[in-house]
């Protein structure tokens, strides 16, 4: 076709109607419009409750609103546990790479090598979220803050309020006050068994977040937070402290095992000292170990040995079958009961009941218990508390063992009276005491102060308790075997313990438990203190070197810091003087 | 030289608007400024958190607006009749500047895509210039080959062959929003001038087909498309922007939340102040806000044709078209824009024009704007019924 042609057909052809198809194309953009008037209307008015709802699922969080955990109190209101306030530290592993150059500077404010925590973040890489230290302390997380807002990074790396558990006494109170999980439940000691009264309870708050994390508003609270209740014990930490540092260095020096030691308030039974080696540091549990976490003084159990004597006196006393001064035939230092022999140390011959405490005659004391129908003396040892926990609150205890008496032969009968064949805790045998250091009641133990404790229970007369104790001071005079328990200005009454140590249920070849329990003073006992060392492996192992010292240490600490007025003025200047001329 | 008088000069007295349509002028500055409160609100928090300095953004949007005004100035101070004699050299220009851009050192990007030339302290986005300078080109093109366009094939491919060029130049940068509003723009234009419908339907498929073929070679493009069909099954991946903005229109509701209130430009929402910047007005002011800027443009759209009718009543046809060009590019634009921020639309990058952050997108809509308002100036001053393309300061 040539051109002249192309030109000749195309003026032929309609002209093409310019005003129509402005019209068509205007319409159908305005028709756009009016679809985009109906979207907005359709996206937001008509979708408004399902956008809405589905904008808070994304930016509503609830976030937990941190309560803390009670604190434990001494007796005068100082902590022994606390909770103080630290900060987790997180961070987003999609944003914060193990590559990212703040990573060396982040390493050293979190106490860990770069390289731990470029693995930490790229363990958790692709996820949103890891923490990258728990329980950091808020000056350090404070500085990680300020880290994070100068290199603008606050979205990728942030810090969570928590509540670490700290123990201001440390391993002084390890066993008593117990230890916290890393989630602040209890799970040793009084943490544990008193946890629901001593947990905060979060509340909980629904904020609005940015895709930042950072918190826009509040919108409300959904559930307050409740700290927890403080609990306050019996402990006085003063004498705590110093019954600990006394076991430590005993268990030390006489390379003991162990061991454990009890101060009893004699008027109400409150427990002012509980302690026990070994121990552990519960602000640091790297070394945490079963033999640490143990509180020997309620949950193990021992023989007591002759700490027994003076109860079965006791008993005797109270039913007039003796007095002190009743003269009772050890000779020839052994005594045959039925086929088994009951021995001495050595031939005492013939004594007074006070003198077989005094000299702790197994054959003297046999002789008196052979006396009383069984029965009478198993309940004796049951009033005393024996075979029963002593409900002080703490988790473990142990009941001790005392054997139904319908099972007792009379050579059973007569080791019971000398402290074997039964067993009870250090806390058992303290108990036992306070009948002989007040007015012949048993008082109920306590630990936690305010709790509603038993009735005393009569045991013995007033008397008998009087008579006892003035009996056990020549245990601590000159000729008895706890010379080492006295205390200057002080009558003391009390009574040693050596017995062999069982191992594997036989009694073992030279392994020992050393024991001691006193009252002071004497004429009004204010405190009762038993004392158990296991397995001395020093020269001495008996109660009276190992256990006794001990005690005489920790009681006069105690009476000066409780003001006790003493009560042997006399006698004690006799004895300062005679300190002074031999040194 | 009468050309470059300003038209404030040519009034009586100074302070007297030069005649222009007070309506668009209006509606125009309305929503620039409208746009520079929504920038600001929309990015201060990003701005805070990416820079250290909240007003970031608000501060570079006020230089954007501050170059952007004069440009619609000094642009309604050309006569249409310039344009129309440097058409086609702006469109070369214009394809120069999208070759620089691929350079390798020259052009400089973010997200994947290569979109600026530096220059100074300037970011030159060819693309955005390419808008404009197309209309131009195509509306002389229908002018100068009347004859061609109307009855032969080659009147069509020609101009189109060229606009491919620079299309498939943005393309490769890759902007996929911008190609599409170039190619639809040019292609309503050729419909608009006259061109065959058997000849435009063809290749209106034949378009359609490329773009389909370019949506599917592509793969993020392809799950784009799936994600905007229902955004809340990828709300991590692919639908998560739609899903965010679409959040924000529904927090809106009838009043909106309050200027300043809104959650979804906290991080949530990417690209609030720019792209969905849509979403920000929706969510802070509820659907009166939205319906005022869609009714903003629609206003625009029928104005920019109500010019064009009257330029071609007046046989200016190059007015005529410029006028009309505009107004597609403008309309549709806008359209698209809110079209992908309500879910209406595939997910693509385009500004929202007058409105969105970017100084390149506000210097073309305002320089675009100085042209429209220029072309109803001439109608004015030439008073009712006077044709002829020749106005008054015409050589």
């Amino acid at each position: 076709m040539s051109r002249r042609q192309r030109k000749a057909r195309a003026r032929h052809a309609p002209e093409p109607d310019y005003a129509r198809r402005q019209a068509l194309v205007l319409g159908l953009l305005l028709v756009g419009f009016a679809l985009l008037l109906g979207r907005a209307f359709e996206r937001q008015v008509l979708e408004h409750e399902f956008l809405l709802e589905q904008g808070q699922r994304r930016y509503l969080r609830d976030l937990p609103l941190p309560a803390h955990r009670g604190q434990i109190l001494d007796r005068h209101g100082e902590p022994l546990a606390v909770s103080t306030p630290m900060d987790d530290i997180w961070a987003d592993p999609r944003h914060l790479r193990p590559d990212h150059p703040l990573i060396p500077e982040l390493a050293g404010l979190l106490d860990l090598t770069p390289e731990a925590l470029r693995q930490r973040l790229r363990e958790a890489a692709g996820r949103g979220f890891v923490y990258l230290r728990h329980a950091v302390r808020p000056e350090i997380s404070a500085r990680i803050a300020a880290l994070a807002r100068r290199q603008r990074i606050s979205g990728w790396l942030g810090r969570e309020r928590t509540y670490r558990r700290f123990y201001p006494a440390g391993e002084v109170t390890a066993q008593v006050v117990g230890l916290t999980d890393t989630d602040e439940h209890g799970i040793a000691g009084l943490e544990k068994s008193y946890d629901t009264l001593l947990a905060g309870h979060a509340g909980l708050r629904r904020v609005i977040r940015d895709a930042q994390h950072r918190i826009l508003a509040e919108v409300e609270q959904v559930r307050p937070a409740r700290n927890g209740r403080d609990l306050r014990l019996t402990l006085d930490r003063r004498i705590q402290f110093l019954a600990y540092r006394e076991l430590k260095r005993t268990v030390r020096e006489h390379r003991a095992q162990g061991g454990s030691a009890v101060v009893l308030d004699a008027r109400n039974g409150d427990i002012l000292a509980l302690v026990n080696q070994p121990a552990y540091n519960p602000n640091d549990r790297r070394h945490l170990t079963a033999k640490g976490l143990r509180n020997r003084a309620v949950t193990d159990r021992f023989e007591p040995g002759s700490t027994m004597k003076p109860l079965v006196m006791a008993s005797a006393l109270d039913a007039g079958r003796v007095r002190p001064d009743t003269p009772i035939d050890t000779d020839p230092g052994y005594l045959k009961v039925g086929r088994n022999l009951v021995r001495d140390h050595r031939n005492y011959g013939l004594l007074d009941a006070t003198s077989v405490l005094t000299k702790s005659s197994n054959v003297g004391i046999t002789r008196i218990a052979l006396e009383f129908p069984p029965q009478d003396l198993w309940q004796t040892f049951h009033r005393l508390g024996l075979g029963q926990v002593p409900a002080s609150g703490l988790p473990g205890e142990t009941a001790g063992v005392l054997p139904a008496w319908q099972g007792w032969g009379r050579f059973e009968q007569a080791t019971h009276a000398f402290g074997y064949g039964l067993s009870l805790s250090t806390l058992q045998l303290a108990r036992a005491y306070t009948a002989v250091a007040g007015d012949g009641r048993l008082l109920p133990v306590r630990l936690v102060a305010g709790q509603d404790a038993a009735a005393p229970e009569r045991v013995f007369s007033a008397a008998t308790a009087r008579t006892l104790r003035r009996m056990l001071e020549t245990v601590t005079g000159p000729g008895g075997t706890a010379t080492r328990a006295a205390i200057p200005g002080f009558r003391v009454a009390g009574k040693t313990g050596t017995v062999k140590k069982v191992v594997n249920g036989r009694y073992a070849r030279r392994r020992y438990q050393a024991l001691f329990v006193g009252l002071v003073p004497a004429s009004d006992p204010r405190l009762v203190m038993a004392v158990m060392i296991d397995d001395p492996r020093g020269k001495a192992y008996y109660g009276g070197l190992v256990a006794a010292p001990l005690f005489a240490r920790v009681m006069a600490g105690a009476l000066r810091l409780l003001g006790v007025a003493p009560d042997a003025l006399d006698d004690a200047g006799g004895r300062l003087a005679r300190a002074e001329v031999s040194p | 030289m009468s050309a470059r008088r300003t038209p404030a000069r040519r009034g009586g007295h100074a302070l007297v608007l030069p005649p222009l349509d007070r309506g668009l002028l209006g509606v125009t500055l309305g929503l620039l400024a409208f746009g520079l409160v929504m920038v600001g609100s929309a990015s201060l928090a990003t701005a805070d958190h990416a820079f250290g300095d909240p007003f970031h953004y608000l501060f570079r949007d006020l230089l954007a607006l501050a170059l952007a005004l004069p440009a619609g100035a000094l642009a309604y101070g050309v006569p249409p009749q310039r344009w129309q004699r440097h058409g086609t050299l702006l469109l070369f220009l214009g394809i120069g500047g999208l070759v620089l851009v691929l350079v390798p050192g020259l052009g400089h990007g973010a997200n994947g895509a290569t979109r600026w030339i530096r220059l100074g302290p300037l970011n030159l986005q060819a693309s955005e210039f390419m808008k404009l300078f197309a209309v131009i080109y195509v509306s002389d093109y229908l002018v100068r080959r009347k004859e061609e366009v109307t009855h032969y094939l080659s009147g069509f491919l020609n101009p189109l062959l060229l606009v491919s060029l620079a299309c498939a130049l943005i393309m490769a940068q890759p902007d996929f929003g911008t190609t599409a509003v170039i190619l639809a723009t040019v292609l309503g234009l050729l419909f608009l001038g006259g061109a065959p419908l058997w000849q435009f339907a063809a290749l209106l498929g034949l378009t359609l087909g490329a773009l389909a073929a370019l949506v599917l070679t592509a793969d993020y493009r392809l799950r784009r498309i799936t994600a905007f069909v229902d955004p809340w099954e990828h709300v991590y991946g692919a639908g998560y922007q739609l899903t965010q903005a679409l959040i924000a229109f529904g927090r809106g509701h009838w009043t909106g939340v309050g200027l300043g209130n809104g959650i979804q430009k906290q991080f949530y929402l990417p690209e609030a102040h720019t792209d969905f910047i849509m979403a920000v007005i929706g969510e802070e002011f509820g659907l009166p806000g939205s319906a005022a800027v869609i009714l903003a443009f629609a206003f625009i759209t029928w104005k920019a044709f109500a010019i064009a009718r009257r330029a071609r009543a007046r046989d200016q046809e190059f007015s005529a078209y410029l006028a009309q060009g505009i107004g597609l590019w403008l309309g549709l634009q806008g359209f698209v824009n809110m079209g992908v921020n309500m879910g209406l639309l595939p997910t693509k990058g385009l500004t929202l024009p007058f409105l969105s952050y970017g100084s390149n997108s506000l210097i073309m809509a305002c320089m675009a704007m100085g042209i429209l308002l220029r072309i109803d100036h001439e109608q004015r001053v030439a008073g009712p019924g006077s044709g002829g393309e020749r106005g008054p300061w015409a050589r």
